[in-house]
Parts: C-alpha cells; structure tokens; sequence
C-alpha cells in the first residue's frame, strides 16, 4: 500500500461559515448509501498518493476553491482598455496590413528598404502578441505569477534583441524579402 | 517494501530544487495513474481507470433476440474520494430501452445500479440538467439518440474539465456565478411615456431571436478548450451570449457599463474564435457569433 | 441537502446511543439488505465512527469536499473536430514561424561573437548545395506552417468581421484553407 499522507484543513473565511443560505452543492444521491463522512475525517482527510513521483502538468486545476458563497457573483476586473478592446483592434489591423506586406515584395519583384522595414516591425509586433497571448493563457497569474513574469520578462527583452537583430540585418544585409528569396532560389 | 520505496523517493524528491516548484507542483491528492506520460502533460484532468481494468455489469434476464448494448460511464465518488475515478461498463438491450441516451441512463438507475447518479429533469431538451459528454461532444442527453450500432460501445464523461461532484454529476458554481457578475437584467431608469409596459420594436425584438433560447446547460462554455485554461477568469461562451443578449437588447440603458465590464484582458478577450461552443450547442444557438459581435460592437464605438 | 444530512448523522447518533429505540432500525436494515445486493459500486473503506455537525459547519463541509473533487477529462476525450483542431494548428505554426524568426534574429545578432556565417549570401551557398529532394522537402517544412498560418489568418479575420460564422461555413473553409495552403505549400516548394 503506498503511503498516505495527512490532509489537513484549509482555512475558511468566517463570512463563508456563517452563511448557510446558499444552495447546496452537495448531492447524496442514493438514499441507500448514506454517507460515512464525518467533520474530523473531512478536515484531516486521509488520501492516499497513488503516484509517487512529481510530475509537472502544463495546466495544473488544482483543488477546487470558490470564494464566497454560491450567491455572490465572480468579481469583475478593473476596465482596461489598453488590455482588452484597443488591443483587439491594434492586433486585427496588424494582421491585416501583414496580407498585403508580405504579398507585395514577391508580387512587384523589387527591392524595397522601406516596405521591407515595415514588414519586420509589423512581423515582430505580431510575434509579440501572439507570444504574448500563450503566456497569458498557459502560464495564468493567479496560479503561476513569477513563472508568468519571468516569462513576459524575458519576452520583452527577447523582442526588443530581436528588433535590434533585424535592423542588424537590414543594414548589413540584403534585407529579409530579398534574403528569403535569394535562398529559396538557390 | 513498496511502502519504504515511496517514502524514500519522497525523501529524494524534496532534497531536489524547486525552481517552479511551488505553484505547478503535482497534486497530491486522488490522483491516478495516467494512461501515457504525453497524454498526462498535455492535460491536467485525472484520466478514469480504463473500462478494461474494471467489470461489467449485465442487466438481468437477457432474452435471445437482445440488442446488447455497452455502456462505458464515469464514476467518482465522494464518499471514496481517494479511490480513483473509473469507466464502469454497463449492458442494456436497447429493445427494452427508449430511444435516448438518458432514457439508458435512468434504465441503468433504476434496474441494474442505483448508485449511478446525474442530473435529469425535463427530459425533453428545455431545463439543462442533463448536460453531459456523450461520444465526446457536449450535449444533453436527453436531446441524444442512442446510436443503434450496438457494435459501437458509447462513452459517457461528466462536462469536460469541470469539478466532479459524483459520477456524472459537475459543479458548476462558478459557471452561475460569473452568469450573475454581469448582471443579466433589464438595467433601465426613465420610465416608459405611459408609464406601462417598455416597448419594443418588431426590429428591435428580433435582435433577441437566437440569444435569449440559451437554458445555460454550460454544454459550450465547457466545451471551450480557452474555458478549460482560464475559468477562473474568463467567462465563456455561455454566459457572453447572455451578456450580449443585453448588449443587444434596444431596451437596456446601462450598455457602457456592460461594455466596460469586458473590457479587459480576461473576461471576454480570452476567446480565441475556436468555435467548439458553436458546434456543440444542444439548442442549435451560435454563442461564437454572438462573441464577433461583442468584439465589433467594442471596437468600433 | 446539508440540512437534511445534519439530521441524518444526528439520528444515527441518537441510536448509537439508545439502541433500545430498535424502531428506527428496521428501515436501516432495509436500506443496508438493497444495498448489499447492488454490488456495483462499493466503498472498500468500512463506516466509520460519525461526530455531530452544526447547521454553521456547512459551508467548512463544503469547502473541504470541494477540494477533493477531480477535474473530468477534458482533452484526451473530446471529439476531433476541425473546429478546435484548426485553432490549435493556427496557434503552433504561429509559433513555429515566429519561434523560426525570433532564433534567426538573435543567432544573427550573436553570430560576430562565435563566429557563425549566417549571412544571406553563405545561406543561400549552403542551401544551394544541398541535393533536390533535401531542398524540397525544407521548403516544404517551411511554407506549409506558412501557407496555412496565413490562409487560416484571413479566415480568422473574416470571422472577426461577423461573417462565416455559422456551423457549416465554419466546416467548409476550415476544410478549404487546409487543402489551399496544402497546394499552395507544395506549388512554393516545388515549383517556385
């Protein structure tokens, strides 16, 4: 039998205690099996590890933990539209204006140092946001904040190195369009 | 000896660094044995004890001419919490059985196991207890035909990446709770001219078609893999389509309010236009089309 | 539910307690007598001695079993649709290619000081060493992330302007988009 190890009782806000209005949640289904548990078993429950070894999940649930009562609503966040609504519209008119930068070099067959700039910056912002957005939903702030901003640490300065390696590139070399096309026709 | 292996290993294991330790830690209670080491990592639910690895249960007094049916169920209980969840398998004759999958269900309860517990009502696809995943996809059973290959042996999982309450049965707390964070209400001070009933253009009143059907039986919401990730936060299909059906409403005085409770980076714009929610949505509503235009209506005012 | 479990424990106490009370017991009996015949599902662990709760306990009740709930199986059992299977294949060609972009960059801006040749004109030499079959295949690799993760991002912002979004136009230009970006990989690869 594998070892087992104490489960001890999590602390509960008074409010939650006090309140028992709320609608149960707890379901007993069958009127032929009543249920053996009692408050000292719940509290200090014994649970037995079936695997031994400590495996990391990507997206760990975690127990599960409701704060307040079943009648409170979920809080809502401060409106940041930075965060939300214009963020949207800054990453559609992105990857809109991509169509045609990435269309165009190949399409009029010149080369051309400004538009190829404005394709690696709009490249990297969009690099960016989309890194960006796996961080935010792999790696949430509630379960994971420093893993979080180390990761969104090291994105910033990873773009910005980035950044400095593409104007490298476009200043030493033949540019990125023409670079592609001369080693894709080699 | 095994138990001295355990603790050893435990010993070895909390003498090693912890970088990211604390927070992505493996649980350590009522886990179970994952059925591959890939599949584990990809996905943090505790995969059941597989059908293999577990008896079937025959319902009583087969005649000859049965149309046998398996039925592979998800059962956990909380009276064992520390038991792993497990597929149990169970054999009907769909000859004696009616033609949807809770019919099967309430056959298994009251004549072959009566400690199979979900949730059923209506039974006729209005109240949306018995949500549940059938063959993989989000449906009410009751709304679910029995696929009449009895070769085929039908898999039933409570809602995916849901709390499991016992067996089939989910807690959706935190689903009602974020439906009542955005207040789904008619908001309004000024008083209608005679003072009676608020009236509504035909127009106006059609804007509502598709939206207001949804009986929040969460079928879409736990269908939606950015759901699973961040539910804590971000509120779903379902409850959006409710927020945009007073977004929508020509009624409703209080719409910036309501466009304000959005805007951030969580609540609305987790939704990365998956369409899960769509496609599985027992009632035939569109709770992704709905989301586009929450999203257009923030943008362009 | 709790309420009614408060009573339950309660009364079993108070037979513990007076066992000549034997009236109570008859429907117990009964109970435990249909229980044994259903052998589907049954506890290993025996009952247990059971101490009193108060109607306050409630929600510390809760809470506790809360915590032991398990999460249902999410990923490893829903159906493959084209729906979440095109999302997800957007997401890591993205990644693919901005991963590609992001490591070329910095292997760049690195390479003076280890003394890397990653300039144009020593990768094409490179490249253009390499026999046919080698040289299709990497360009394959490489335009079919491409094509799909372009082609898929139009479809994306075609949805973002309220438009195709009904279950069977979702299917259609799902299934569209794979079999052009697949062509239109293989016309780069091979043909360009």
């Amino acid at each position: 039998m594998a070892a087992q190890r104490t489960f001890t009782k999590q602390a509960i806000p008074k409010s939650m205690t006090s309140n028992f209005r709320g609608q149960s949640i707890v379901t007993h289904s069958s009127p032929f099996k009543p249920s053996t548990l009692s408050i000292t078993q719940i509290t200090t429950f014994r649970v037995a590890d079936f695997h031994t070894s400590s495996r990391r999940h990507i997206l760990p649930a975690g127990p599960q933990v409701i704060n307040g009562t079943a009648n409170d609503p979920a809080p809502v966040p401060q409106p940041s539209p930075t965060h939300g609504s214009y963020h949207w519209a800054f990453e559609r008119l992105i990857s809109a204006a991509l169509i045609p930068l990435t269309v165009a070099p190949f399409a009029a067959g010149t080369l051309n140092p400004v538009t190829d700039a404005i394709l690696c910056a709009t490249l990297l912002i969009h690099s960016h946001i989309g890194f960006q957005a796996l961080i935010i939903d792999y790696l949430p702030n509630r379960r994971v904040p420093k893993t979080r901003a180390l990761f969104m640490w090291a994105l910033r300065a990873g773009t910005l190195l980035v950044g400095v390696g593409l104007y490298e590139f476009e200043t030493n070399d033949v540019g990125l369009t023409e670079a592609i096309k001369r080693i894709w026709t080699a | 000896m095994a138990a001295l292996r355990t603790s050893t290993s435990r010993l070895l294991a909390s003498t090693r660094p912890h970088a990211f330790r604390s927070a992505i830690a493996a649980r350590n209670y009522a886990t179970v044995e994952p059925v591959s080491a890939a599949a584990e990592a990809m996905s943090a639910s505790q995969p059941p004890v597989s059908p293999k690895k577990t008896s079937t249960i025959h319902e009583q007094g087969q005649s000859p001419e049965a149309r046998t049916k398996t039925f592979h169920i998800y059962r956990w209980s909380p009276d064992t919490p520390s038991q792993k969840p497990k597929m149990q398998s169970y054999t009907l004759d769909l000859n004696k059985t009616g033609p949807m999958m809770l019919d099967a269900l309430i056959r298994i309860k009251n004549e072959v196991d009566p400690t199979l517990t979900f949730r059923r009502s209506c039974r006729e696809g209005i109240c949306g207890s018995c949500a549940m995943n059938i063959d993989g996809v989000n449906t009410l059973a009751c709304l679910c035909r029995i696929p009449s290959d009895t070769s085929h042996e039908s898999r039933i999982y409570p809602l995916p990446h849901t709390y499991v309450v016992k067996d089939l049965v989910p807690d959706l707390t935190q689903f009602y709770k974020q439906y009542k964070s955005i207040k789904p209400y008619l908001q309004r001070e000024t008083k209608s001219e005679d003072g009676l009933e608020i009236r509504q253009s035909p127009a106006d009143r059609k804007k509502l078609d598709g939206l207001y059907e949804c009986i929040l039986c969460a079928c879409c919401s736990t269908s939606c893999p950015s759901y699973w990730w961040n539910s804590e936060e971000y509120l779903g299909p379902a409850v959006l389509m409710q927020s945009y059906r007073w977004l929508a409403d020509s009624r409703d005085e209080h719409k910036a309010e309501r466009k304000a409770m959005l805007d951030n980076s969580m609540s609305l714009y987790r939704c990365h236009t998956i369409l899960n929610c769509s496609r599985t949505c027992p009632k035939g509503l569109n709770p992704g089309k709905a989301i586009a235009e929450i999203k257009k209506t923030m943008a362009f005012t | 539910m709790l309420a009614q479990r408060f009573i339950q424990l309660s009364s079993r106490r108070l037979q513990a307690n007076q066992p000549a009370l034997s009236k109570f017991a008859a429907p117990a009996a009964i109970a435990a007598r249909i229980q044994a015949r259903h052998v589907a599902f049954q506890p290993s662990s025996s009952p247990v001695q059971t101490t009193p709760a108060k109607p306050s306990d409630a929600y510390s009740i809760l809470a506790a079993q809360r915590r032991l709930r398990p999460v249902s199986p999410h990923l490893s059992i829903y159906r493959p649709q084209i729906t979440w299977y095109l999302s997800i294949s957007n997401r890591i060609t993205g990644s693919l290619l901005s991963g590609g972009l992001y490591i070329f960059s910095l292997a760049y801006l690195a390479s003076p000081l280890f003394g890397w040749h990653l300039e144009s004109a020593s990768l094409s030499e490179w490249f253009g060493s390499l026999n046919a079959f080698a040289k299709g295949g990497i360009k394959f690799m490489i335009a079919m992330p491409f094509t799909f993760h372009s082609f898929n991002g139009v479809r994306h912002l075609v949805w973002d302007v309220g438009k195709e979004l009904s279950n069977r136009q979702v299917q259609v230009t799902g299934w569209g988009v794979l079999g052009i970006s697949v062509v239109s990989a293989m016309v780069l690869a091979l043909l360009v």
